[in-house]
């Protein structure tokens, strides 16, 4: 016989704790306990059955793993939040004395804890940490444009401004820019490192204050994990692109508004770096990076079938490392060899992003006031552009507007007359393009330059539409209507001629009745013997055979439709009753999110049908 | 406290007598007045100037050099001083009446220069001295309660009574306090339910309180500090201990020292950095964490990602994203948290038009609160198509023949049609309505041969499954009738009338039975009338079912009444009944017999019971897990069972398998009425109060592997709900496949395929 099993000491009772008791076990305050929580990733579980976890009882409380929480117990941090209640008390005894140098010595060497060991924990691998900083980026970009305030010390959204434009100079770097979005909220952007797709949003640039129902603490505490780990992916990040971090920032210019401008991204060349880097070798007194050798296979590959176009690659990698080194300040010396190197692109194309990375790079922006400069400074840059703004948005503008490259002119306002312009204006105005903001984000998602025509200044612009897709079966707004549903739209416009001719019919004459009537008993027959009564009856009414063959045919094909569809629709109903309870239940929820979404969709396609009409209906006359 | 007081008073005046008195001060009074000015000049000059305190210790000295005169006029004055200090605060504590003291006025002294204070000379009529004054009432120290219903308060000094002073209510209280100025200074006075004016002692008193003050006004809490033992001349001349002061009084710690030269190589070391700089380790430093090896801990799972934006979330959405006033409306009603969407599609010409999105830091706050308050549960996601969950079955119409439609019906003139029964050859049918009708009919062609009448409702109508002879059983209240047909061959009917009706009568069992057996002699009956009926137990109730023994030897009934006589087996050959059940635990229900074994079903509300009757004990119990069975048929081989209830649930119930049943089928909804299996066809039919019949073909294999195949057919609807209740009988033509129902709309139908 087996020993007795105790109620409590295994399973469920023993593998989940209550939040309550796991504040009593580590002593220390429930804000406390949630501040280890957030920087450690501890989250609370749902056991499979609430009674068994809770000791009999079912009251609604949140339950931990009992490990998780015997593995907090042993945090170092714990231990400082501890030593920060003594190091607190102290202090407010030492300042209600007035004991200031007291107050003081100790306020110097108050506990700080670092969070290096927790990163390390939470992200074993440099990859795990990239796949998990979207919600990072979305902070710190927040936060840079939030004002300080009581609760948010002006350092740290400094430092935040900081990390967001060493993202944005990294992604730039890297032309690892994917997709763009304008939406309602902010701006999404989705880049491409590491092989891991990073999706943050920044938020429009507006002043924005911290709502009273938002707990700062908590999003504090987040922050404070955030900074850590994106100052650590930061780090490596730019060490193995062979950049310096922290870029070294140029105060003047961040104090003009220079943003992303005023840090100046260095090479690390000096071998006495602490950082290692192995992946790079010297060929005769030239750096050559990984990406160098990449491409000269490829260029070998290549030229296993063109060898007329040997020697091209090697000119393309000199200007791939002279855009390296000399990143965004002169990119201009590129362009011309950019049309030489088109071809060999093209049998690059095998990787994607060396085509579309440098879309805007034969071109120059010049970004009037009224658009946002660090949006699209960013998305231009990315995308190998160059581009110019006027000083009240900033200094640090690379061309002015006079400047003669200049080929795009992205304008967010209604198109003015100014008749007081002078010649060499109206000359200036006639070789640029005037666009719209969101012809750079739709080229950008489009992965090739769009026709400027519909985003020209002053126009109606067409839908702009989420790069990042949909559910399978989704509703597909660029799709045209389709072939059933211009049956249907058919059918529907019939039906209104019908209509208009039943109410002319009442109009005009009670005699041509019959006809209607024998179509419709047409319509109705179903067997043989039926259908002949009705062809009688439509002769005696004095309808022609086409008409009444074709109206027959017509119901012939609906009637033929329907009852089988029926028939095997019922016998799949009736088939329904032998599923277990189980099965029913699934299948009754799958299929309500079928038709919910099926629902949405016809909504959608309706809704858009309506517009459609009317839009032909108001173009007509 | 009284008598304390008298006795000091009495001290005090000797004290005067003694103390070499000033002339103008002819009273005891004044005199002890004098002695305490005189101290509180002393203190006064002691306090203040030390010109003057440096003339004073000669006074000192004196007093305390003197003898024992001066001594004693010393103790005097402290005495004195002691007791008007005690009367001060006496004169505080207490009421008006006992305050000695008037003001006093402050004049220079002819004879020292000094300021002093001079009382007003105090008539000395008996008035004067206030101790003496009394209150009026004399009860004492008793609690004042007592007198509340009495139209006095007490008592005087004389025994006369304090009468109540009358005493205004609530208007003229109200009107007191605008009135009088000093109302809010007063305070009623138990003693004599009055009241009182506080007096300006007892004011400064309530002040002091107020103001966390020492009560005592007179109180000093800067007194200076009287040398008695210390300071100049007072010095010990005999310490208590002769030991030499140690050591460690002077010389400085070696201890510290050590500690101090410790820390002091530390700083030279530079191992402590005293009052490093800040900005340097306050900055977290980042560096290359993840150069090393990782540890072979897999990484805890990532937070699943928030949705990317939808086309719905763009700000020039194509139009059709834009919600109608009607979805506006309805997103706004809705609450945050049942909302599908957080936002709401909106369309702007230009992208400078585009506003901050006011409820972005909350959304940023909700996730996070996401990240760490929410449980997360791993949920694998079925690709599946929700079709292949039904089960893949033969198509119908390959398992023809079923019935498919109804092809007759036989009206009841709107009275319930509670029994049914088809003749063994299929060819005849009784329906018996609650209206105590019977009809017999054909089946082929629905016309009503005869119609016999009863007193009562028809609970039960069954026909003989014997083919050698024919009549049914009619079951009404507390009667068992059995007719025979008319029309009958001449040899069926003979057979038949000397089965029912013997010419003689089996010998009587040697138990009397309750039920009594009539019947009418063979010559002599007819169709009209019964030949043979069943009088069951009186109160024994409807009988609801009558059910045969495949032989047709031996029928049983259930009747509807309490107690034990619900069910009966009768034995037709030997005109015998017997109740099988001596104690039923539960209501019994239904009963059934197997059709090849002598096995007997008894179904009570909940649990079927299966009794082997030659054998007399139970063989199990099937628990359907229904709440209330209301029909149940045995398939024909006799190995499986269908239970219907009144909870809409029909279970099979493989016998050979378990007591559970295999299958449980929920697809009536309304509770379940009658089942029945077609005894030759694999089909059974249910029927149910929503009005349908449900026809299922039921194929039961020899094998024992091989599972039955249930089937769903045909749901037949054609009767009518009537008061809740629809069809009430299925029965199925015993050669055909062939369904007759009767339902509570009182119509009888026959379903042909």
């Amino acid at each position: 016989m087996g020993r007795l099993k105790q109620k409590g000491k295994a399973g469920a009772a023993k593998a989940y704790v209550t939040r309550s008791a796991a504040v009593k076990k580590l002593q220390c305050s429930l804000a406390d306990f949630r501040r280890l929580c957030i920087l450690k990733g501890i989250f609370p579980r749902e056991p499979r059955n609430k009674k068994k976890a809770n000791k009999g009882s079912s009251a609604p409380t949140s339950f931990y793993y009992a490990k998780d929480i015997a593995y907090l117990a042993h945090e170092p941090v714990l231990k400082k939040l501890r030593e920060h209640k003594a190091f607190a008390k102290k202090l407010s005894r030492a300042l209600g004395r007035g004991e200031w140098s007291s107050a003081q010595s100790l306020e110097e060497n108050k506990p700080v804890y670092r969070l290096d060991h927790i990163i390390k924990e939470r992200y074993p691998t440099f990859i795990d940490a990239v796949r998990d900083i979207d919600d990072a980026l979305c902070m710190i970009f927040l936060f840079a444009s939030l004002p300080s305030n009581a609760r948010v010390a002006p350092s740290l959204i400094e430092n935040c401004s900081r990390l967001a434009s060493e993202w944005q100079l990294y992604v730039m770097h890297t032309r690892a820019l994917r997709k763009v979005f304008l939406s309602i909220k902010g701006v999404y952007y989705q880049a491409e490192v590491m092989d891991q797709t990073v999706t943050w949003l920044v938020p429009y640039q507006f002043t924005q204050s911290i709502p009273v129902d938002v707990d700062v603490r908590v999003m504090l505490t987040f922050l404070e994990l955030y900074q850590t780990l994106v100052g650590f992916v930061f780090f490596k990040l730019y060490t193995d692109a062979g950049l310096v971090y922290p870029p070294p920032q140029d105060t003047d210019k961040d104090e003009s508004g220079a943003g992303v401008g005023a840090f100046r991204l260095q090479e690390s060349t000096s071998q006495s770096s602490s950082a290692p880097r192995a992946k790079e070798v010297e060929v005769n007194g030239k750096r050559v990076s990984t990406k160098d050798v990449r491409q000269t296979i490829k260029s070998i590959a290549a030229s296993a079938h063109g060898e007329a176009e040997a020697d091209l690659p090697a000119a393309d990698s000199t200007v791939a490392e002279e855009d390296d080194e000399e990143f965004v300040q002169h990119p201009s010396t590129s362009n011309p060899d950019e049309t030489t190197s088109l071809p060999t692109l093209r049998s690059l194309a095998a990787i994607p992003q060396s085509t579309t990375s440098k879309l805007f790079a034969p071109y120059t922006f010049w970004l009037s006031r009224e658009s946002s400069r660090p949006i699209f400074e960013f998305i231009v840059r990315s995308y190998g552009g160059r581009i110019g703004w006027p000083e009240s948005s900033g200094s640090g503008s690379p061309i002015d507007e006079t400047d003669e490259t200049i080929t795009h002119v992205i304008i967010d306002r209604p198109v003015v007359e100014r008749p007081d312009e002078t010649e060499e204006e109206k000359e200036r105005r006639r070789r640029r393009k005037y666009v719209q903001p969101q012809w750079v984000v739709d080229c950008i998602n489009a992965g090739r330059i769009l026709l400027e025509e519909s985003y020209l200044q002053g126009k109606t612009l067409p839908p702009h539409l989420s790069p990042f897709g949909d559910y399978v079966g989704a509703y597909d707004p660029t799709a045209g209507t389709t072939g059933e549903d211009a049956e249907m739209e058919e059918d529907e416009e019939d039906v209104e001629e019908d209509a208009v001719m039943e109410g002319e019919d009442d109009e005009t004459a009670e005699t041509v009745r019959p006809e209607t009537a024998a179509l419709k008993a047409a319509a109705e027959a179903e067997d043989e013997a039926a259908l002949r009564a009705a062809e009688l009856q439509a002769e005696a009414a004095g309808v022609d055979y086409g008409t009444f063959e074709k109206e027959a045919k017509k119901a012939a094909k609906k009637a033929a439709k329907t009852p089988a569809k029926a028939d095997g629709e019922a016998e799949q109903e009736m088939n329904k009753m032998m599923m277990s309870n189980k099965q029913r239940k699934l299948y009754e929820r799958m299929k309500y999110g079928e038709k919910k979404r099926s629902t949405e969709k016809q909504n959608l396609e309706q809704k858009k049908r309506v517009i459609e009409k009317e839009k032909r209906k108001r173009s007509k006359p | 406290m009284g008598a304390a007081e008298l006795n000091k008073k009495s001290k005090k005046r000797k004290a005067a007598d003694e103390a070499p008195a000033p002339v103008p001060f002819p009273e005891d009074v004044g005199l002890d007045m004098h002695s305490e000015d005189e101290g509180g000049d002393e203190a006064e000059a002691d306090d203040e100037d030390d010109g003057e305190a440096d003339e004073f210790p000669e006074i000192d000295t004196r007093s305390d050099s003197e003898g024992e005169d001066g001594s004693a006029g010393d103790e005097e004055e402290d005495e004195s001083e002691d007791e008007e200090d005690e009367e001060e605060s006496e004169a505080d504590t207490e009421d008006d009446d006992l305050r000695i003291y008037p003001k006093p006025k402050t004049v220079i002294s002819d004879i020292t220069g000094q300021p002093k204070r001079v009382y007003p000379e105090i008539e000395p009529d008996y008035d004067s001295d206030s101790s003496t004054e009394d209150t009026p009432n004399r009860v004492g120290n008793i609690p004042m309660h007592w007198y509340d219903d009495l139209p006095h308060l007490g008592y005087d000094i004389n025994g006369k009574k304090v009468l109540r002073a009358a005493r205004g209510d609530e208007l003229d209280k109200f009107l007191e306090t605008v009135e009088d100025p000093s109302a809010w200074t007063s305070a009623f006075d138990k003693n004599i339910q009055m009241d009182k004016p506080l007096t300006e002692e007892e004011l400064d008193l309530i002040r002091r309180l107020q103001e966390n003050e020492n009560p005592d006004a007179g109180y000093n809490p800067y007194e200076p500090t009287v040398e008695w033992f210390t300071g100049k001349g007072k010095e010990e001349v005999m310490p208590l201990s002769a030991a030499p002061e140690p050591k460690r009084r002077w010389v400085p710690s070696k201890w510290e020292k050590q500690k101090v030269m410790k820390i002091v190589r530390a700083i030279r070391q530079g191992r402590i950095i005293p009052n490093k700089p800040k900005t340097a380790s306050s900055q977290p430093q980042s560096y290359a964490i993840w150069n090393d090896e990782p540890s072979n801990v897999p990484a805890p799972l990532p937070a699943p990602k928030p949705r990317l934006p939808t086309n719905a979330e763009s700000y020039n959405p194509p139009e059709e994203y834009l919600p109608t006033e009607e979805e506006r409306k309805q997103w706004e009603e809705t609450d945050k948290e049942d909302r599908e969407r957080d936002f709401m599609p909106q369309k702007y010409g230009a992208l400078r038009l585009v506003p901050a999105y006011d409820q972005f830091i909350q959304e940023r706050f909700s996730r996070q609160l996401d990240l760490y308050l929410a449980p997360r549960v791993q949920r694998v996601k079925l690709q599946i198509d929700p079709n292949s969950l039904i089960p893949k079955l033969p198509s119908p119409s390959s398992l023809k023949p079923f019935p498919v439609y109804k092809s007759l019906q036989v009206s009841h003139d709107g009275h319930r049609v509670r029994a049914l029964s088809v003749s063994p050859d299929g060819a005849w049918a009784v329906s018996g309505d609650e209206n105590g009708n019977v009809g017999l009919w054909e089946v082929m062609v629905g016309k009503e041969v005869k119609r016999w009448k009863f007193q009562g409702k028809v609970g039960a109508v069954e026909w003989c499954p014997r083919t050698d002879v024919s009549f049914f059983v009619v079951g009404i209240e507390e009667q068992l009738h059995f007719i025979i047909p008319p029309n009958l061959s001449t040899p069926i009917l003979l057979a038949t009338q000397t089965l029912l009706a013997p010419a003689t009568l089996p010998p009587a069992p040697a138990t009397p039975s309750p039920v009594k057996w009539v019947s009418t002699a063979a010559a002599a009956s007819s169709s009209d009338s019964p030949i043979l009926t069943l009088h069951l137990p009186p109160s024994s109730g409807l009988p609801k079912q009558v059910v045969w023994h495949r032989k047709g030897d031996y029928l049983s009934t259930v009747s509807s009444g309490e107690g034990q006589g619900g069910v009966w087996i009768h034995q037709i050959s030997r005109r015998h009944s017997q109740a099988p059940f001596r104690k039923v635990k539960g209501s019994i229900q239904l009963v059934l017999f197997h059709p090849t074994k002598p096995h007997f079903f008894v179904a009570t509300q909940r649990y079927v019971r299966m009794y082997n009757l030659a054998e007399q004990k139970l063989l199990k119990t099937l628990m359907p897990g229904i709440r209330w069975i209301s029909c149940m048929d045995v398939h024909p081989s006799g190995d499986h069972l269908i239970v219907g209830g009144y909870d809409r649930k029909l279970c099979w119930f493989d016998l050979e398998l378990s007591d559970k049943p295999y299958k449980i089928l929920r697809y009536h909804t309304r509770a379940l009425r009658s089942v029945h299996f077609h005894p030759t066809y694999p089909l059974f039919a249910s029927s149910s109060d929503d009005g349908s019949i449900q026809v299922f073909h039921a194929r039961v294999y020899n094998d024992l592997m091989t599972n039955p195949l249930i089937v769903p057919l045909k749901i037949l609807r054609g009767h009518n709900i009537k008061d809740g209740l629809g069809v009430l009988q299925v029965r199925w033509c015993p050669r055909q496949p062939w369904l007759v129902s009767a339902g509570a709309d009182g119509e009888v139908a026959v379903w042909c395929s």
